[in-house]
């Protein structure tokens, strides 16, 4: 029986290629090459409210590196990225996914489910349960546990660089660990069975199972998670904005993709300095772009795009 | 049978056709003035209100006059939880749109910007027609207010006081008699109460628990802690060279006072958390609950808190007095704010052709008696000369009250930079609060800041 390959011709295949691919092509161009494209334009003019295209060319760049919190900032952002990366999206996603996957098949898939909700609830709602409980109360609920525990209430908002940020990493990465558990799950249970046993009948101990047959069969998955989370991450603002909007000193928590915004969106005075703010997204972008092409490279990724060495 | 059936349903179609079309005798034709206002305090809903009552008004007399013609006002009242960034936002990308309103409340301080974006008409010709007998009662500083490069963008809608409001019944715990209590406000306005003298009773007030905090202010980005500034002879504006000032002595000594209210000398007067943006939990609930001393507030406060039910009217006159800013030093001079609010005609009202009538809503709009309704019931103060007089007003006994403190008032400046201005001093004195800036290194980086972000449009001054 021949392939349905062979019995339409080259045209009419490349129109049904077409047809599939325009939607999808459309939305991309729509919402991802216009908008980078106006910022990149609106990047060289010192737009404010008014929307007039008052060209100054590099002028806010000139501007940003005698900004004297960019450093601070970046170097915020640099910690908060890799931080919540290591510690949650990748690690404590690793965690989960390995350990529900060792426990009975309902518990685990009860609990990966409990880890998915920060992720679904509207992040007011989740800010705002976050700030609820991390108020300085004793009373508060981590204050609650913390003196149960006989430790000091801690003063969670207040100025205090490392609770600070231990916060704002907890509150992010609660949320980031639900994809890589989600990836590294659905890779976990895609081993085939008889590895596991084969370990098992060697006299393999779990963690011994866990490190020597199913961590290196997720060496492509741990590699995706970790490109594709360092960029979500490093456009991330809102959750930031929502518990301590950059604070709670000067620019303690801010970091560029919020500073981005606020200088653009969020003057009290109602003067909005948007040419500087799609400035500061455009270095945004092209970060990212950098950390893409490095991770390209350095995790060999488009070995995972090679055709099948298999035969069908 | 069936052929009754079908006339009688196509004589009621017929019927029901014809009694659908109005039987007028004439067109009246319609304006609409589209009006958009924002408190965010919710008693000032007069400020869209009275254009309503205006309107209502003019139809009558256009009635009477047999005219075919009639205002209809669609109009946006704003309260929180939104706030100025977001209204001032939406007023933006309106007029982006094309869809601006016709009349536009504002703060004073936006002149400068809407003016030279060209988003706002001037008014010197349209409040000529109606200076003498309307716009000539305007409390003369008010105009300087609306002012911007010797033109008038707008008439004032209303101003306020910023009083220093405290707990009387405090006091009497700490052993002030009712003479000492009653004459406080006096002694801040001879200049014998400084901002020190404040820290003094606070912290013993703190001290010895009889309050959880001394003195609380605005919890997010304001104008009102700039009045800690004034008190210690600052300035903002010099008309003359019409630049932005920082006065440095002046800066100096206040970051040294909060400095000193937060962590130094009277540690625990203020708290470090007092920026929190929480207006309840931080602002109003302390205050009206006893927990705190002192409160650097606005007139429109006292209105906000009776129809939030955090007070009643006795309870308020009983247990909370008011005053001006205290001057910082001796020699200096108590004070206190007014940030006049405004009613703009955008550019794209008089390209719809309905700028005279919007104006007209405007003037009837600025009388002592409909005024008055705004005035009364959201504390705020007098716009007109002659609305002391009002009988609402007049009886009003906090607003007699306060009347004497805009003899000490002071407006922020008009200029479109401002917004730099005001964002790097909060951004400083939080900082300060939150104890990650000392007060020397405070001062350095206001200083720098400022001059980064407005070069010559900073003027320093010793």
């Amino acid at each position: 029986m021949p392939t349905l390959g062979f019995r339409y011709n080259t045209s009419r295949r490349k129109s049904y290629l077409a047809a599939f691919l325009v939607p999808s092509l459309a939305v991309i161009f729509m919402f991802f090459l216009v908008p980078v494209l106006l910022t990149l334009l609106i990047s060289l003019t010192k737009m404010r409210f008014s929307f007039r295209w008052e060209w100054v060319y590099l002028g806010n760049y000139v501007k940003m590196m005698h900004d004297r919190w960019t450093p601070k900032i970046l170097s915020n952002t640099l910690l908060y990225v890799f931080s919540t990366l290591t510690l949650f999206n990748v690690g404590t996603g690793l965690l989960i996914s390995i350990i529900t996957n060792h426990i009975n098949e309902k518990v685990g898939a009860a609990f990966r489910a409990i880890w998915l909700l920060p992720r679904i609830t509207p992040s007011t709602v989740y800010a705002l349960m976050w700030l609820w409980a991390i108020r300085e109360e004793p009373s508060a609920l981590f204050n609650w546990i913390l003196t149960s525990l006989g430790f000091e209430p801690i003063k969670w908002l207040w100025y205090n660089p490392p609770i600070n940020w231990l916060v704002i990493i907890a509150v992010n990465g609660f949320v980031g660990a639900s994809f890589g558990m989600i990836i590294f799950t659905a890779a976990l249970k895609s081993i085939p069975e008889d590895y596991i046993r084969a370990a098992k009948v060697d006299g393999a101990s779990t963690w011994q199972v866990v490190r020597h047959v199913e961590l290196p069969l997720m060496k492509w998955p741990i590699m995706f998670v970790t490109a594709y989370q360092t960029l979500s991450l490093l456009t991330s603002y809102e959750y930031i904005l929502l518990v301590t909007d950059g604070g709670p000193g000067l620019y303690t928590t801010e970091v560029w993709a919020l500073y981005s915004y606020h200088r653009a969106f969020s003057q009290y005075a109602g003067g909005g300095e948007l040419g500087y703010g799609a400035a500061l997204s455009t270095i945004l972008v092209i970060i990212g772009l950098i950390m893409s092409v490095i991770y390209w490279k350095v995790f060999r990724l488009e070995e995972l795009m090679v055709e099948p060495k298999i035969e069908d | 049978m069936r052929k009754i059936l079908v006339v009688s349903l196509v004589a009621l179609l017929a019927l029901s056709i014809i009694i659908s079309f109005p039987i007028s005798a004439e067109e009246v034709k319609t304006i609409t003035i589209t009006v958009w206002t924002i408190g965010p305090d919710p008693p000032s809903e007069y400020r869209l209100e009275n254009f309503y009552i205006a309107a209502d008004m003019l139809n009558k007399y256009l009635e009477i006059l047999g005219a075919n013609i009639r205002v209809k006002i669609e109009g946006e009242f704003f309260v929180r939880p939104v706030e100025w960034e977001e209204y001032k936002k939406k007023f933006y990308l309106a007029y982006e749109a094309g869809k601006a309103p016709d009349i536009y409340l504002t703060g004073h301080e936006d002149v400068g910007f809407l003016a030279e974006e060209g988003m706002i008409i001037p008014l010197d010709e349209y409040i000529k027609k109606f200076w003498n007998t309307t716009y000539y009662d305007v409390i003369s500083t008010l105009w300087e207010a609306v002012k911007h490069k010797g033109r008038i963008w707008a008439v004032p809608q209303d101003t306020e006081a910023r009083p220093l409001y405290f707990r009387k019944d405090v006091l009497r715990e700490l052993g002030w008699s009712e003479e000492e209590i009653e004459a406080l406000p006096e002694k801040i306005e001879r200049g014998e109460f400084t901002l020190y003298d404040l820290l003094k009773v606070a912290k013993e007030a703190v001290d010895k628990g009889l309050v959880k905090r001394g003195l609380v202010h605005r919890v997010k980005e304001g104008w009102d802690y700039l009045q800690f500034y004034l008190g210690f002879g600052g300035r903002l504006w010099d008309p003359e060279e019409g630049k932005m000032v920082f006065s440095q002595e002046a800066w100096k000594k206040t970051l040294k006072w909060f400095y000193d209210a937060v962590w130094g000398e009277y540690k625990g007067v203020i708290w470090p958390g007092q920026f929190s943006k929480d207006w309840d939990k931080d602002f109003h609930l302390p205050i009206t609950k006893g927990e705190a001393l002192f409160c650097s507030g606005g007139t429109w406060h006292k209105a906000e808190w009776i129809k939030k039910g955090l007070l009643t009217e006795e309870e308020f006159w009983n247990n909370i007095g008011f005053a001006l800013h205290p001057a910082g030093e001796p020699g200096k001079k108590p004070v206190t704010l007014s940030h006049p609010l405004i009613y703009t005609i955008t550019s794209q009202a008089k390209e719809r052709g309905v700028d005279e009538i919007a104006f007209l809503l405007i003037t009837l709009v600025t009388d002592p008696h409909i005024n008055s309704y705004h005035a009364v019931a959201s504390a705020h103060l007098a716009i007109l000369n002659s609305q002391i007089l009002d009988s609402r007003y007049v009886q009003d006994p906090f607003l007699r009250d306060v009347a004497y403190m805009l003899k000490y008032t002071t407006f922020i400046p008009n200029h479109p930079k401002w917004a730099d201005y005001s964002r790097i001093v909060f951004e400083t004195i939080r900082a300060v609060e939150t104890g990650e800036l000392g007060p020397e290194a405070a001062y350095e980086h206001l200083l720098e800041s400022l001059k980064e972000a407005l070069g010559d449009i900073l003027k320093i001054e010793p």
